[in-house]
This record gives structure tokens, sequence and C-alpha cells, in this order.
């Protein structure tokens, strides 16, 4: 079963993008692992399961968003490179800040992106994470 | 530590970052020795081992029980099975023959729109239909049940054969530990689910791959040598320029989806075949779906798939990607087997008319231009992944025997 490529130490630091200063977040309480998403609006932290996200197979993410409050997020993949998703559309259920989004599957190997779209009354966020399923 | 990179409305900024895999660089020549680099040998190790473990399918109550194949078997070779009483499912899958009938489309009561699968490996499929319309391998044999221009004898048809026939009524018994009952729809979808058990047990044997990549897994020298050269540059061009390795992953060599592969959707002038917009459409009103009372599983475990499949536009005229092994004795091949040959396949993806891919489709399929040596390349690769031993011997409809004996 595939896993998740380690790409070198850069690709495996976390990068702040936005240009505005990130939303402070820690880590979840009870939460081991996960990575975290930054952004102008919202921070995320995430995380997969299972922990290894194969090709091929469903798989959830539970995350936690710091920030103004969330009216509604949405979960998606990308593949940047061929320009097409995923072929399943995950249901999220989103409690207060936090939530679930099951029923993600990554279908090929390739550079592949997980976006949380985040909608909020202060706006609307898309946060990003990417890596190289192979 | 994690491999993931994150940003926030990153589309634009993204791009200036290096893009780990290569899509599409256009066919480098091979290098004149053929050794495989790191990253080449980890994407190859991907492919095995072979066979993988076998798990039972939960969605099915007989999966693996004995009864059940012999059982399955026998209905496997049953004509009755037809409205005409002519056409079994070994019509258009006899197994001497790599258990597809090596027509574009197939014939059954009617020519029908698509060509015969064949059917190995089907336990690890997701989908199943050249459209995917159905998510378990006992729903999919019902289909031919279903269509006329096929079998088409039906559920009423079928449960009547079964309770009405001495030797399929026991082998329902035996099978099922009891008698065909009443209800036509379930003893109708437990036939499919024999059918499933029988045809669960078909795994495909080891190749000239296998040998080659567990030789590469396990640092064997001589091993790997004994792989042909010209299968070996074939195999590089599959996981590298080729980018056939994106739809043909894994052990199985497909990733169990669906791809416009940019051959005709037309069945005939002004008929089109939807693929697999069609399939999703078709599962939606599926009575014979894991979300529907016929699974056995009450747990739902393997029903994700169909709980979050999405219909998409962009599903018009996909196909399931099929798996590769054995790929040498299937032909003709495609949907509808528009292509004679693996050399027909190589030449098509050479010089594929990507005017014909949907606009704005997946930049995954471009046309190759590949030399006459490296389409052979390829094919010399595609040949071995079949099995250098003989086919599975199925010679004999052995399944009817199976009541013969007194009932314990």
């Amino acid at each position: 079963m595939a896993r998740w490529r380690l790409g070198g130490p850069a690709l495996a630091a976390a990068l702040v993008l936005a240009t505005g200063q990130a939303v402070a977040c820690d880590r979840p309480e009870g939460w081991t692992g996960g990575a975290r998403i930054a952004g102008e609006l919202w921070t995320s932290w995430w995380q997969s399961e299972p922990a290894a996200i194969p090709v091929g197979a469903h798989f959830s993410i539970r995350f936690h968003l710091c920030g103004p409050p969330v009216d509604r997020v949405k979960a998606r993949g990308w593949m940047p490179d061929h320009r097409h998703g995923m072929n399943y559309r995950p249901t999220v259920t989103l409690n207060g800040s936090s939530g679930t989004a099951e029923g993600l599957m990554f279908h090929m190997p390739g550079r592949w992106q997980l976006i949380l779209d985040v909608r909020g009354a202060v706006g609307r966020e898309k946060l990003t994470a990417e890596s190289v399923l192979e | 530590m994690t491999p993931w990179r994150s940003g926030a409305s990153v589309a634009a900024r993204l791009s200036g970052f290096a893009i780990v895999i290569c899509v599409f660089s256009g066919i480098a020549a091979p290098a004149p020795a053929l050794d495989f680099t790191a990253e080449e040998e980890r994407r190859i190790l991907r492919h095995g081992p072979w066979p993988p473990a076998l798990q039972l399918d939960p969605s099915n109550r007989v999966s693996g029980n004995p009864a059940a194949i012999a059982f399955g078997r026998a209905l496997f070779f049953e004509p009755r099975l037809s409205i005409s009483g002519a056409i079994s499912c070994a019509t258009c899958h006899p197994p001497e023959r790599a258990w597809t009938d090596g027509l574009p489309r197939s014939r059954g009561q009617q020519t029908v729109d698509r060509n015969a699968p064949s059917l190995f490996n089907l336990r690890f499929n997701r989908w199943f239909g050249w459209d995917g319309a159905q998510d378990s391998l006992w729903a999919q044999n019902l289909r031919p049940l279903l269509d006329r221009r096929e079998m088409g004898v039906g559920p009423g048809g079928a449960a009547r054969l079964v309770r009405t026939d001495r030797q399929l009524s026991c082998g329902y018994r035996r099978a099922f530990g009891e008698a065909p009952g009443a209800d036509d729809a379930r003893l109708f979808v437990d036939l499919g689910k024999a059918l499933a058990a029988f045809l669960e047990a078909q795994v495909t044997g080891r190749t000239p791959f296998d040998d080659f990549r567990d030789a590469l897994a396990r640092g064997d020298a001589a091993g790997r040598a004994r792989y042909p050269a010209a299968a070996k540059r074939g195999l590089r061009l599959f996981i590298g320029g080729g980018n056939c390795v994106f739809c043909h992953f894994g052990p199985a060599f497909t990733n169990g989806e669906f791809a416009d592969a940019g051959v005709s959707h037309f069945i005939e002038p002004g008929r089109v075949d939807p693929g697999r917009y069609g399939g999703i459409r078709k599962l939606r009103q599926s009575p014979y779906t894991l979300l529907g009372r016929f699974n056995d599983d009450a747990g739902r475990s393997t029903a994700a798939k169909t709980r979050y499949v999405h219909l998409r536009q962009s599903n018009f005229g996909e196909f399931r990607v099929p798996g590769l092994r054995n790929v040498a004795l299937t032909a003709p091949y495609m949907h509808a087997g528009s292509l004679e040959t693996l050399a027909d396949v190589a030449h098509h993806y050479s010089t594929l008319d990507e005017e014909r891919l949907h606009a704005g489709g997946e930049r995954i399929l471009r046309r190759l231009d590949l030399s006459v040596r490296e389409q052979a390349d390829l094919v010399a690769f595609l040949e071995t992944l079949t099995e250098k031993a003989p086919l599975h011997e199925f010679v004999e409809d052995t399944g009817n025997a199976v009541c013969r004996q007194p009932v314990q």
C-alpha cells in the first residue's frame, strides 16, 4: 500500500503562505499528531484516519479551526497537475469549530491538495495542504 | 514529522513550488544501462507483491464458502438462466479463452454495446462493469440475468429454475444452508452471491514481472537480470513518461476508477455510450447495492464508495480502468473492443487525438509520440504481466455434479 512520501526537509516543514498574520492555534488537546494549515482568517489543525493516507482507499479527517466563528466547512481533494479532484464527495460534520470529513479518496498517485473551504460571517478562506502520494 | 506543506488561499502562490512528480515531460530516450533509479524502483515495488492477501467479501455471506463456489460454478455454465435456454455466463466468458469471447462487442441474446471483459481478479475491483453501475461482484452477476440482450431470465425465471431443478435446488441448500425460499428477489440475489463466490476464486498466478519485482525487493541481481531488456525499457516508460501508472497503479495494475481513454463513445452513428455518467445514475436507481437490503453486512463496512460517489459531467465517456494482469490474453481492448492488439493500444496512446478528449479534462493523457521501438518495448512489458503457466484448468462443467452425492 502506498504511503505519503516525505519530500525532504523543505517539504516536510509547514509553511505559512499567507501574507498576513497567521491566526495562532495550538494543537488541540488530546491530539498526538496532525498538521497545521495557517491562514489569514483561520488556522486549522487536521489529522487523517488512517494517519498515512493510502492511494485508492477511503479515509477521513478530523479538524479543528482557530479564529472567528465558522458557518460551514467543505473538504475536497484536488490534483493541480491533472486538473481534477476526487470521484467522491465527502460529508462534513461540524460541531462548533471542530469537525470531521468522511468519504475522501485520493484515487491515483501524484501531487494532491487537501482543501478545507471555510466560511463564516467574516468571510471565506481556502486552507490548503499538499503532498505527493505514491 | 508531516510530509504536508500547507497554505491558505494559495492557488497562485503554490506555482513557485517544485513539482515532485513530473506530470509529463515527454519521453526521454531510454538510458543505455537498464538499471532503475531508486525512485523508479520504489514505483515498481508498489505493483506487488502478488498475489495479495485475499479477503472475504462481508457483503456476501457465502464468500469463500466451498459449497457456494461449487454451486456458483454450476450456475456459471447453466444456459437455462437465459430466456432462450441457450446462453450461459460462459458463452461470453469462456474460461478456456481467458474468460472473454475475443469479440469487440459480445453476443448474448443480441449483440451488446460493450466488450466482455475477462473475469480475472474481480475480487479486487471496487466497481463492476465498464461503467461501474454495480458496487459488488454479486450485484454485477445479476446484471446479465436482468438484461434481455444478454441472458435476461429475470428474478422470477431464475428463482423458479432453482426451486424446481433438483440439482440446483440441492446446490443452493448446500451453499446457503436452507432450501430455496419463496422470495424471488432474495433467491435471485443469492444466485449472484454464489456466482460471486465462484468468480472470486479466479485470481491470476505469478508472472515474469512478479519475479522481476520480487528480485528487486530482495536485491537479487541474478533475478533482475533474467527480466528481458525490452520489458525493462517498456516498464520505464510505463512508470515514467508514459503516465500509464497514474491509472494502472498497484498490484492489480488499476486504480479501480474511471477514465476517458480517448476512444470513441459512439456505439453507432447517433447513439452514444455515456459510460461512468450513466453508470452512477444506474447505481443510484438500483435495488442491488451495498446500501440496500441485500447486503449481508449490517455494518455496511464496504459501502463508503457507494455512499460518497459523486456524479459529475466529466464522468461522461469515462470507463473503468481495467487491471492489466494477463492482458496479453484478453484482446480486443477498450470498452467496445475497438483496439485489436496490444500494439494497437500502444499506438493509440502514442498518437492520441487530444482534441477528442473533453475540454478541461485531465492532463494525464497526452499524445506520447513513441518511436516504433518504444511502442514495442511497452508491449514487451505488458506481455510480462501475463502468466507463463497454462491458464486455469477449467475444462469441464464439474459444478453440476455438486449434488450427485446424497445431501447430508
